[in-house]
C-alpha cells in the first residue's frame, strides 16, 4: 500500500525543499550521473545541516569580536573551518 | 385553480402550491375568510372543471364563475394583503398574478386567459373597439408560447366578436364577469394588477420598480476612425523595437527618432493634429481618451504602452512612473482612469523628447500640473525631465513639444497655436525646471541616463544561469541569517552563498566518488549517509533516521523513513 489514502491537513509544506533546484545543480555539475528519487532530499537536508553549523560557528565568531552584525570575515573565518571539517 | 383538477396527471408547481394553500390550515385569525373563500373556490371550481372538460362552449360562463371567485378571493385577499404579508399571502397572490397556463400546457389551458383578459379589458374600457387595439399590447408581455399566443389571439378575436354581440344584446353572463372585474378594478390594486399581470406581467414589474428595468447600457459615441488608427499604430509601433525593456532598445531608439520613416506612421494616428508626427498621435490619443472614457480605457493603455516602447524605449519606464503619478495631475481629465490621459500625456511627453528641448516646457506642463496634486512621484518626474533635457537637446522640433502640451492641459484645438506656445514654454521650462530638479538640469543630462541604462542590459541579458542558481542560493542564505539569530551585512550573505557554491561543488564530487566506488552510475541513499557519516554527522549515537525526523518535514520523512503499512506493505520500497 502506498501513502496513506488522506492527504495532510496541511497541504502546503513548511520549509519545503528546492528540489528542482538541487536536481538541477546535480545535473550541471556531473551529467553523467543520475540522482535517485528521494537523495535530493538527504542533498537538501545535509544543506541544512551544513548552513546550521556555518551560521552558528560565524555567531561564535561574532560574539567573539563583540559584534552586533554579523560581517563577512566572520563568515569567511568560519567558513574555512566549517569547509575543513565537511570534507567527506 | 381548475388547472390543477384539468392537469391532475402533470403536477406542476401551481397544482402543488395551490393544493398545499387548500389543505393547510390556516394559521392567522384572517384566515378563516380566506379559507373560506378557498373552499367555496374549489367547491365552484370542480363542478366548473368538469364541465370544461366537457364542453368548450361553456368555458366563458366557468371563466365568469371563476373570475368572480377568484374576484372575491382578490377581494379577500387584498383586503388582507393591505394589513399583512405572509408567505401565504404571497403564494396566493404569485399563483393569482401568475400566468395561470405555462407553455407546456394545451391550448384548451391558454384559452381561459385570453378570455379572461378580455372580460378584464372590457370591463375597464367599456368600448369594444378599444379592445382591438389593446390585443397587440398583450403580445410581448406574456409568457405564453408564441403559437399559443397566436391561437389564442385569434381565439381572443373570435371571442371578442361573440363578446360585442353580448355586450350589445346586454346578455347578463357577459355582465357578469363585467361587473365582477369592474367592482374588482375598483377594489384594490391587486385586482387591478390581477387584470394587468395577466396582460403584461412584465411591464408592471417595470412599472412598479422603474430600477430593476434593464437600461441599455450608456455608451458613449466612440471615435471608430482614431480607434483603428491607434490600432494599426500600436501594432507598428509593438513590431518595430519590440518589447519595452528600455535598455537594449535605446541606441535603436535614437537611430528610430531621427529617420523619417519611424514617424510616419505616427502621423497616421493623428488626423485632428497637424504637427508633426509623434506629438499629434499623442494628442489624438487625448483627445480620444478624453472623448471615450469609457471605451477608450483598453485602448488607450494599449496605444501608450506601444507609444513609449516606439519612441523611447528608455523612457518607458519613466514614462510609466510618471504616468501613474500622472493621473491625479491631469486636469482636464480628473475622474477617469487616469492612464489613459496619463499614458497619452506621457507619450506626448517622449515624442517631444526626441525632438526638441522644448519638450522640457511639456515637462513643465506636467510639473505645473503636478503641483497642483504634488502627491506624485518627484522622482519619476526628474527621471522624464533628465530623458526629455537628453532628448530635447539632441532633436529640435518645435511645434509638437507645444501641441503636446496643449493636450495635457486643454482642449485640443490649442495645437493650432502651439507655434507660438514654444517658445513660451522653454521660458517657462526654464524657471521651473531649477526647483525640479537642478540636478536635472545640469549640461549632461544624457549621462546619468546613459550611466543607468547599461546596468540594465546587464541584468536583462543572461537570465537563464545566474538567476535560479542564485535564487536556490539566496534561499539558503535566508535560512543562514535564520539560524544565526543576528543581524547580518548584505556582504556576509554574499558571502555565504560563495560559501554555498564551494560547498555544493565538493558535496557533487563527493557523492561521485562514492557512487563510482561502489561501481554505479546512479547515486542512491546509502552514498548520502556515507557521506554525512564521513563528515561527522551520523555516528554511532545519532542515526540518519532521527535527523530526518528532525530537520525535515513530515512529508519528507514519509517519503525517506521506510514505514509499515498495512498488508505487509512497506513504503517506500525498499
Amino acid at each position: 500500500m502506498a501513502l496513506s489514502a488522506t492527504v495532510s491537513q496541511r497541504k502546503r509544506v513548511k520549509r519545503k525543499a528546492p528540489r528542482g533546484f538541487l536536481k538541477r545543480l546535480f545535473k550541471r555539475q556531473k551529467p553523467h550521473l543520475r540522482l535517485e528519487t528521494s537523495c535530493d532530499l538527504l542533498v537538501h537536508l545535509n544543506c541544512l545541516l551544513f548552513i546550521r553549523r556555518l551560521a552558528e560557528e560565524t555567531r561564535t565568531d561574532a560574539c567573539k569580536n563583540k559584534c552586533g552584525i554579523i560581517k563577512d570575515q566572520h563568515v569567511l573565518a568560519a567558513a574555512k573551518v566549517m569547509l575543513k571539517k565537511s570534507r567527506g | 385553480m381548475a388547472d390543477s383538477y384539468v392537469s391532475d396527471n402533470e403536477p406542476t408547481t401551481r397544482t402543488l402550491l395551490r393544493r398545499v394553500l387548500d389543505a393547510e390550515v390556516p394559521r392567522t385569525p384572517r384566515r378563516p375568510r380566506s379559507t373560506r373563500a378557498g373552499a367555496q373556490r374549489t367547491l365552484v371550481e370542480t363542478p366548473f372543471s368538469m364541465r370544461l372538460r366537457s364542453q368548450t362552449k361553456t368555458t366563458a360562463r366557468w371563466h365568469s364563475h371563476r373570475a368572480r371567485s377568484i374576484g372575491r378571493l382578490a377581494h379577500i385577499q387584498t383586503s388582507e394583503h393591505l394589513k399583512e404579508q405572509t408567505p401565504r399571502t404571497l403564494l396566493e397572490n404569485i399563483l393569482l398574478t401568475a400566468p395561470e397556463s405555462s407553455m407546456v400546457m394545451p391550448e384548451s389551458v391558454v384559452k381561459p386567459v385570453p378570455v379572461l383578459q378580455m372580460v378584464q379589458f372590457s370591463s375597464r374600457e367599456s368600448s369594444p373597439g378599444s379592445l382591438e387595439l389593446q390585443l397587440p399590447e398583450l403580445e410581448p408581455p406574456t409568457t405564453l408560447a408564441p403559437s399559443q399566443l397566436a391561437s389564442g389571439k385569434r381565439k381572443q378575436r373570435l371571442r371578442l366578436s361573440e363578446f360585442q354581440q353580448g355586450m350589445d344584446q346586454g346578455l347578463p353572463v357577459p355582465q357578469g364577469p363585467l361587473a365582477e372585474p369592474h367592482g374588482n378594478a375598483g377594489a384594490s390594486s391587486l385586482t387591478s394588477s390581477l387584470n394587468l399581470t395577466f396582460a403584461t406581467p412584465l411591464l408592471t414589474q417595470s412599472v412598479q420598480r422603474p430600477g430593476l428595468a434593464r437600461r441599455p447600457p450608456t455608451r458613449r459615441a466612440v471615435d471608430v476612425g482614431a480607434f483603428l488608427q491607434d490600432l494599426q499604430d500600436t501594432s507598428a509601433a509593438l513590431a518595430l523595437p519590440g518589447d519595452r525593456t528600455p535598455v537594449a532598445t535605446l541606441p535603436t531608439d535614437t537611430v528610430l527618432e531621427d529617420t523619417q520613416p519611424f514617424s510616419q506612421p505616427l502621423i497616421g494616428r493623428s488626423p485632428s493634429m497637424h504637427h508633426s508626427l509623434p506629438c499629434p498621435s499623442l494628442s489624438a490619443e487625448r483627445t480620444v481618451s478624453r472623448r471615450t472614457r469609457s471605451s477608450g480605457p483598453g485602448m488607450q493603455k494599449n496605444n501608450s504602452p506601444g507609444k513609449p516602447a516606439q519612441l523611447l524605449a528608455g523612457k518607458a519606464e519613466e514614462v510609466d512612473a510618471f504616468t501613474n503619478g500622472f493621473p491625479n495631475t491631469s486636469n482636464s481629465i480628473s475622474g477617469e482612469d487616469g492612464l489613459e490621459p496619463l499614458q497619452g500625456g506621457v507619450g506626448e511627453e517622449v515624442e517631444e523628447l526626441m525632438e526638441e528641448s522644448l519638450s522640457v516646457s511639456e515637462v513643465k506642463e506636467a510639473a505645473g500640473a503636478q503641483g497642483s496634486a504634488r502627491a506624485e512621484e518627484p522622482e519619476t518626474h526628474t527621471q522624464v525631465i533628465e530623458a526629455e533635457g537628453s532628448w530635447g537637446t539632441t532633436e529640435a522640433k518645435e511645434p509638437e513639444v507645444s501641441s503636446g502640451d496643449k493636450d495635457i492641459a486643454a482642449s485640443p484645438e490649442l495645437a493650432s497655436s502651439t507655434p507660438e506656445f514654444p517658445q513660451a514654454r522653454q521660458l517657462e521650462f526654464l524657471e521651473p525646471a531649477p526647483p525640479t530638479s537642478p540636478a536635472v538640469l545640469s549640461s549632461e543630462p544624457l549621462e546619468p541616463l546613459s550611466a543607468r541604462l547599461p546596468p540594465r542590459v546587464q541584468t536583462a541579458g543572461p537570465r537563464l544561469r545566474q538567476d535560479p542558481y542564485k535564487t536556490g542560493l539566496s534561499h539558503y542564505a535566508k535560512l543562514f541569517s535564520f539560524y544565526a539569530k543576528m543581524p547580518m551585512e548584505k556582504k556576509a550573505l554574499e558571502m555565504v552563498e560563495k560559501c554555498l557554491d564551494k560547498y555544493f561543488q565538493r558535496l557533487c564530487d563527493d557523492l561521485d566518488v562514492f557512487a563510482a566506488h561502489a561501481g554505479r552510475k546512479t547515486v542512491r541513499l546509502e552514498d548520502l549517509e556515507l557521506l554525512m557519516r564521513r563528515q561527522g554527522l551520523v555516528n554511532d549515537q545519532i542515526s540518519l533516521h532521527v535527523l530526518v525526523e528532525r530537520h525535515l518535514p513530515l512529508e519528507y520523512r514519509q517519503l525517506l523513513i521506510p514505514c509499515a503499512f498495512s498488508g505487509n506493505a512497506v513504503f517506500p520500497a525498499q
